[in-house]
């Protein structure tokens, strides 16, 4: 072999360069897993409380929603699937070393996650949704106010497989394999009770610190900013008024529980990167880099647009439909915590991905619907379609290891 | 000893301080139940052949009617004793595969069996399309009679085929894709079962020690009877599409709950 001169020289150079990084046992092989974090691994989110994890807690970076049917025949039968359902939660959050077995049964673990299950930030929030309430004996007269099944928005092309549901768990971790390991648990655990209804998966991109520290919010898959108006959820006084069901508003059981409204909400990404800048940030109502409110371009995400100044921001902005900034604003304030999510292709050859929207409110008819009733007939839609989803009642927390999630509720129910 | 809890966690602890459940050759106590599993089997596979007979009988003299009143009772005693037909799984490709298996579909010149007579008759609308077929059909079921008389049978695969069974429903009669053409799913629904509920009958009174998992098991089986119960028609079952969507959620968790459960049978029997 008769090589140029120069490129022996890199040849040998580079093999050098390979023998030095073998004997450097730091240096990633192609087989190595990508590494792990174990600061974020040993994350734990509490648990007990007044309030179910996953809904004012910080929002990781995978999420998993998936909707049951319940079959239990009783409220005797719900009480048991709630308190497995409790213990399940407990345990897989607080994780730990896997149960062994002896050998010739079945794993009692599926072992995604190994021999020690790290708790990696993970949540589960269990909400029940107004077909449970219909029918289980008893339990009608319980039904929160204002969980009813959910309705067919104009936009909306409901696909009837996903939507819906008697119970929905809301699976979020930092590691995608976290709440996919919690999932495999609860179906194969609770397989006398809760049967898989659907489920969608979805992510949040982690997003770079900003120069002056703060986090900016993750873009949604038209490119935007998504959460930038989001209320505080740190503001407990916030959440109590926002988020959190209060005493005499609702059943005595519902207080502390929230009402959830689960959207699987289509992009036509396609379409959506042909259309003009220009065009996009109108529809939005936002500038698509930083988030900034049309009326002050220069600002960041967290301004408030000021509609007052000039025609900057078109009446039909998505932004500003949503949220008009009137007098009366703080009553419409729901805590939005949704996922991208990315399905493979649809049949005729399109991505088919979107926003898992899940958002949280105290009042179901001043949050969610009114704001997505002021959104019907949006510009936006032109891009966007809702193909599934549910309304359901996330359950109030659970106060300490004698306690099960809806223990309120079954105590209710048999006070007759 | 050994007690089947609600979680698995419990199970594992209460496991591993359990001892041996069998005496030291578990093969022993099986002896009798797998000979009266053959002699059920050799039945069901005898049935097989005097009903395909039948069957294609009325494919070759072009009578439609009969020859669609034919297919689902047909298949049930295939259906019944799977795990040991599924043995030979040439034969099982030839006898029941199903359009998915295959890239081109019902199109692909290698889909034949049942379903594809399933799809003559149903979509075609055709008994001479499915001649060939049926005559292939003949021929493999009588080789897998043959075959099954000559077999000694696998323990394992014999205590491990009522979770088997259960799987076979989990993943294709709950969802109405087995026989998609015809509707008649829960026929084969009833003969997994049935099968399922044979393998156990024969093996629960090697079940000494655990009285919580008789019961639960019992109580799923006799659940799921109650339920198909209500679809009877006839000497079978009504059409796939008349099942409502609570029992398919219902049969769906009791089948799930039956396959996890009896997943615990051979590790229950000494078997590894």
């Amino acid at each position: 072999m008769n090589l140029p001169r120069r490129h022996l020289m890199i040849g040998l150079a580079g093999l050098a360069g390979t023998a030095a990084t073998y004997a450097r046992a730091e240096t990633p092989l192609t087989s190595d897993a990508p590494k792990g974090h174990v600061d974020t691994a040993v994350q734990r989110v509490p648990f007990y409380g007044p309030h179910q994890a996953g809904v004012t807690t910080p929002r990781p970076e995978a999420g998993i929603m998936a909707a049951f049917d319940v079959v239990v025949r009783d409220v005797d039968g719900l009480e048991d699937m709630l308190r497995r359902l409790t213990e399940r939660g407990a345990t897989l959050t607080a994780g730990g070393p896997v149960p062994e077995r002896d050998p010739n049964l079945p794993p009692a673990d599926s072992g995604i996650l190994g021999d020690n299950i790290t708790p990696d930030n993970l949540t589960m929030t269990v909400s029940l949704g107004a077909s449970l309430f219909d029918k289980l004996e008893g339990l009608d007269r319980l039904r929160p106010r204002q969980l009813q099944r959910m309705v067919e928005f104009p936009n909306d092309a409901l696909v009837p497989a996903n939507c819906h549901g008697d119970l929905s768990i809301q699976f979020s971790a930092n590691l995608p394999d976290t709440a996919m390991h919690a999932l495999r648990d609860i179906v194969k655990n609770m397989s006398d009770a809760l049967v898989l209804r659907w489920m969608q998966e979805g992510n949040v991109p982690p997003v770079l610190p900003a120069a002056d520290g703060t986090t900016p919010s993750a873009r949604n898959f038209l490119g935007f900013r998504d959460g930038s108006a989001n209320p505080d959820s740190n503001d407990a006084d916030l959440m109590r008024n926002v988020v959190w069901v209060q005493d005499g508003a609702e059943p005595a059981w519902a207080t502390g529980g929230t009402y959830q409204v689960v959207r699987v909400i289509r992009n036509f990404v396609e379409r959506w990167d042909r259309a003009r800048l220009s065009e996009q940030e109108a529809i939005i109502g936002r500038r698509k880099m930083s988030g900034a409110p049309l009326d002050q371009p220069d600002a960041n995400e967290h301004t408030v647009p000021d509609y007052t100044a000039g025609d900057h921001t078109p009446m039909d902005a998505h932004i500003r439909m949503a949220n008009p900034r009137g007098p009366d604003a703080d009553k419409h304030l729901i805590l939005r915590r949704p996922f991208n999510y990315s399905n493979g292709i649809a049949s005729n050859g399109q991505l088919d991905q979107g926003l898992l929207f899940i958002c949280y409110q105290a009042d179901m008819e001043l949050g969610f619907l009114t704001v997505q009733n002021r959104l019907n007939g949006e510009p936006l839609e032109e891009y966007i379609k809702p193909v599934g989803g549910g309304y359901f009642f996330t359950l109030p927390g659970v106060a300490n290891a004698g306690d099960y999630l809806g223990s309120a509720l079954i105590m209710a129910a048999r006070q007759s | 000893m050994f007690s089947l809890k609600p979680t698995a966690f419990a199970v594992s602890i209460t496991m591993l301080a359990g001892a041996p459940v069998l005496a030291a050759d578990p093969s022993l106590d099986l002896v009798a139940p797998l000979a009266d599993y053959k002699i059920y089997v050799a039945e069901n596979t005898a049935q097989l052949v005097a009903d395909t007979d039948a069957f294609v009988e009325a494919i070759k003299s072009g009578d439609l009617e009969t020859a669609k009143a034919l297919y689902a009772p047909t298949r049930t005693s295939y259906e019944k004793v799977e795990p040991i037909a599924e043995l030979f799984s040439d034969l099982d490709v030839t006898i029941d595969a199903r359009a998915d298996d295959y890239e081109h579909a019902e199109a692909d010149p290698n889909f034949t069996g049942f379903h594809r007579i399933e799809y003559a008759l149903w979509v075609e609308d055709d008994t001479a399309a499915a001649v060939p077929f049926a005559e292939r059909l003949m021929a493999d079921v009588t080789d897998l009679d043959a075959r099954i008389n000559a077999l000694t049978f696998p323990p394992d695969v014999v205590v491990a085929g009522a979770a088997t069974l259960m799987e076979e429903v989990a993943a294709t009669k709950i969802s109405g894709e087995e026989d998609r053409y015809s509707g008649t799913d829960l026929w084969d629904f009833e003969a997994n079962f049935a099968g399922a509920k044979k393998i156990y009958a024969l093996l629960r009174p090697l079940i000494t020690d655990d009285a919580a998992f008789i019961e639960k098991t019992d109580g799923n089986f006799d659940e799921v009877d109650e339920v198909l119960a209500k679809y009877r028609e006839g000497e079978g079952f009504k059409h796939y599409e008349a099942l409502t969507d609570d029992d398919r959620a219902f049969l769906s968790s009791r089948v799930n709950t039956l396959a996890e459960d009896l997943s615990m049978l051979p590790g229950k029997l000494g078997l590894s």
